[in-house]
C-alpha cells in the first residue's frame, strides 16, 4: 500500500498534476465549461474560430501559464536532483545546491546587472554563479587535494564575499533597482516565459539526465573517498563530473527564478524518508517529485491572495513546516 | 616453492622531511594468511597504503603478483586488490546489499549487473550476514560493520585482500568470528593481509607474522630470537614472559 502510494506520489502525480496547473491562476470568472470548451477547441485545432473567450483562454494557458508551469517543473526538479547529488558527494545531509556559493554568486552578478544594465541579468546570474564554484574550488584546493570539510568552509567564505558585495551594490542603487534586486533574489518564477524555459531547458535537461546516469555511483561516493579507493575506484573523476553537472543545473535555475532557498535541502530528505537511501531510487524521485513539489508550491503562491507570494518565500513557507512534520513522524535518527 | 603475492623492494616514503618508510623489503606469501605488527606509528598503515595504491611512492617498487603497482590502473589494481580501510563510517542508512554491491563498482560503471547481485548474495552467504542483507548499515552494531565491510571487498573477487586492523573495536567473539573467516578465505587461493595490534591473536591464526619497527620491517635474527620473546620485546618495547598454548607461542606483558 505505502510502496502503491509513494509510486503514484513520484511517477503518477506529474502528468495531471501539470494539466490541473493549467487551471490555476488569478483570472476571475473563468470556470470549468470554460475549460472543456477551449480543451475541444484545442484538440479540434480550430481556437482561430472560437468565441472571444476561448480565444483569450487560449492565449492565458499558452503564453502565460504553459511556459510557467514548464519552468516551475524544471527548475524543482533541477534544485532537488542537484541537492540529493551534492549531499552524497558531500556525504552530509546538511548541504543543499547553494552550498558551494552558487546563490550569492548569481544573486550578485543580477544585482550586478540590475544596478549598472551592461549585461542580461540571467547571463549575469549564470556567469557568476559558476565562477563562485570554481572559486570555492580553487580555494579549497591545497596539493591537488581537497578535504569536504575544506569545500564547505571555502563555499561558505566565497558566499559571505558575495552576500557582502551584493549588500554594497544594493546599498548604492536607487530605491527602485533596490526593488528589483530585493524581488530577484527571492526567486521570481512570475517572470516565466517561453523564452526562459527555452534557455532553461537544454542544460537543466543535461544535468539531470547526467546526475541520473550516475545515480547508482552516487552510492559509492556516499560511503566516502577511502572507501571508493578500496574497491578500485578514483572518486575525483566521478565527483568532479556530477559537482560539474549541479553547478550547471543550479546557475541555471538561479538564473532562470531567483534564489529559491532550502528546496534542494528538503526535497531529498522527502524522497530518503519515501523510497529510502539508495540514490538509484531517489534520484529519479528527486527529479520527479521535486518538480511537482515546485509546482504544487507555486499554485499557492499564486491562487491563495490577491497578490502573488514571491516562490522563494512561500517555499519556506510551505515546505518547513511540511518537512519538519515529516522528521518527526518518521523519528529520523541523524548521528 | 612458496609463489609471493606482494614483493616490496627498498621501498622509502616520507611526508616532507619526516621519513614514515625507509628501505622496506618484504615479500607477502600467496595463498596464506599474513599478519603485519608493530606499534603505533612504525609505518604500517602507510606500507598498506602504498601497497592498495591509495598512496604514491616514488622510491622503491612493489609489485603485486609480479607486476609494478604504480604500472596498473585502478580497474586492474581492483581485479588483483581489495583493501579494507581502517574507519568506515556511513552517513546515510543504505541497506547492507547496497553498501556491499557498491564494492562492484570498479567493474560496473552505471547500473550494476545481475551478476553483480549474485555476488552480493555469495559473498554475504559466506560470511554468514544473510540475514542482515535489508538491514540499515548505520543500525549494525561494530562486529557486524565489519563483516559487511569485509563483504564488500569480497566481491570484487580479488587474489589479494588488505585488511586494516580487522578486529580493532570487536569484542573477542567478533575477533575470533572475523579471524576465523579470514583464515577460510586462504583456502580458495585467496592471499589475506591483516595489521593487528594483538600479538597473540595473530601467532593463533596467522600463517606468517611480520613485523615493523622504526619505519622498516624487521626480521627476527639469532641475536634476537623469536621463541625467546627478545625479539617482541624489541618491537614493541615492552618485556613479556612467554606461554605455549598447543604448541603455539602466546605472550604476556611483564607487571
Amino acid at each position: 500500500m505505502r510502496k502503491v502510494l509513494t509510486g503514484f506520489l513520484i511517477y503518477g502525480l506529474p502528468i495531471p498534476l501539470l494539466l490541473y496547473s493549467l487551471t490555476v491562476g488569478p483570472s476571475q470568472g473563468l470556470v470549468f465549461a470554460d475549460y472543456w470548451d477551449w480543451g475541444r477547441a484545442a484538440l479540434n485545432g480550430n481556437i482561430q474560430e472560437s468565441s472571444t473567450k476561448v480565444y483569450v483562454l487560449n492565449n492565458i494557458i499558452e503564453n502565460v501559464r504553459l511556459p510557467r508551469v514548464l519552468l516551475t517543473f524544471i527548475i524543482g526538479a533541477g534544485l532537488a536532483s542537484s541537492g540529493g547529488a551534492l549531499q552524497g558527494i558531500f556525504r552530509n545531509p546538511l548541504v543543499d545546491p547553494y552550498v558551494l556559493g552558487i546563490s550569492s554568486g548569481s544573486a550578485f552578478g543580477a544585482a550586478l546587472a540590475i544596478a549598472f544594465p551592461f549585461f542580461h541579468i540571467n547571463v549575469m546570474a549564470f556567469v557568476l554563479g559558476v565562477a563562485s564554484v570554481v572559486m570555492t574550488y580553487s580555494f579549497a584546493f591545497s596539493n591537488n587535494k581537497s578535504s569536504i570539510v575544506a569545500v564547505i568552509l571555502s563555499g561558505m567564505i566565497v558566499s559571505g564575499i558575495f552576500t557582502a558585495s551584493l549588500t554594497v551594490v544594493q546599498y548604492m542603487s536607487d530605491p527602485y533597482k533596490l526593488q528589483a534586486i530585493v524581488q530577484w533574489t527571492m526567486g521570481n518564477l512570475h517572470h516565466a516565459s517561453w523564452d526562459k524555459v527555452n534557455t532553461a531547458a537544454l542544460p537543466v535537461g543535461l544535468g539531470i539526465v547526467g546526475m541520473y546516469l550516475m545515480r547508482w555511483r552516487l552510492n559509492l561516493l556516499a560511503l566516502g573517498e577511502q572507501e571508493a579507493k578500496a574497491v578500485g575506484v578514483n572518486p575525483t573523476a566521478d565527483k568532479t563530473i556530477l559537482v560539474g553537472l549541479a553547478t550547471l543545473t543550479t546557475s541555471t535555475s538561479v538564473a532562470a527564478a531567483g534564489v529559491i532557498s532550502m528546496y534542494g535541502l528538503f526535497i531529498p530528505h522527502l524522497t530518503r524518508m519515501m523510497v529510502g537511501p539508495d540514490n538509484r531510487k531517489a534520484m529519479p524521485a528527486n527529479i520527479f517529485f521535486g518538480g511537482s513539489f515546485l509546482v504544487i508550491i507555486d499554485n499557492f503562491s499564486r491562487s491563495l491572495m490577491d497578490f502573488e507570494i514571491p516562490i522563494g518565500i512561500f517555499t519556506m513557507l510551505l515546505g518547513a513546516p511540511f518537512f519538519l512534520f515529516l522528521m518527526k513522524k518518521n523519528k529520523i535518527n541523524w548521528v | 616453492m612458496t609463489e609471493t603475492a606482494i614483493e616490496v623492494n627498498n621501498l622509502s616514503f616520507r611526508y616532507g622531511q619526516t621519513p614514515i618508510l625507509e628501505q622496506v623489503n618484504v615479500a607477502f606469501p600467496a595463498n596464506s594468511f599474513s599478519v603485519l605488527l608493530g606499534r603505533n606509528g612504525s609505518g604500517k598503515s602507510t606500507l598498506f597504503n602504498i601497497m592498495a595504491g591509495l598512496q604514491k611512492y616514488q622510491q622503491g617498487s612493489v609489485k603485486l603478483l609480479g607486476k609494478e603497482r604504480s604500472k596498473m590502473s585502478f580497474p586492474d589494481c581492483a581485479r588483483v586488490l581489495g583493501f579494507l580501510p581502517q574507519f568506515h563510517k556511513s552517513v546515510f542508512p543504505f541497506q547492507v546489499k547496497d553498501v556491499v554491491l557498491t564494492g562492484r563498482a570498479a567493474f560496473s560503471a552505471f547500473n550494476p549487473s545481475k551478476s553483480d547481485r549474485e555476488k552480493v548474495g555469495q559473498a554475504i552467504e559466506e560470511l554468514g550476514i544473510s540475514h542482515l542483507a535489508d538491514r540499515p548499515y548505520t543500525e549494525l552494531s561494530g562486529g557486524e560493520q565489519q563483516l559487511v565491510m569485509i563483504a564488500r571487498v569480497l566481491v570484487q573477487n580479488p587474489r589479494i585482500i588488505l585488511l586494516d586492523e580487522p578486529t580493532n573495536h570487536l569484542d573477542i567473539y567478533y575477533q575470533t568470528y572475523v579471524l576465523e573467516k579470514l583464515k577460510k578465505l586462504t583456502e580458495n587461493s585467496l592471499t589475506v593481509i591483516a595489521i593487528m595490534h594483538d600479538p597473540n591473536m595473530a601467532f593463533l591464526y596467522a600463517d606468517h607474522c611480520f613485523f615493523m619497527k622504526n619505519q622498516t620491517v624487521v626480521t627476527p635474527t639469532a641475536e634476537f630470537d623469536y621463541h625467546a620473546s627478545t625479539f617482541l620485546e624489541y618491537v614493541y618495547d615492552v618485556r613479556f614472559t612467554t606461554v605455549m598454548v598447543n604448541d603455539k607461542l602466546l605472550v604476556v606483558p611483564v607487571r
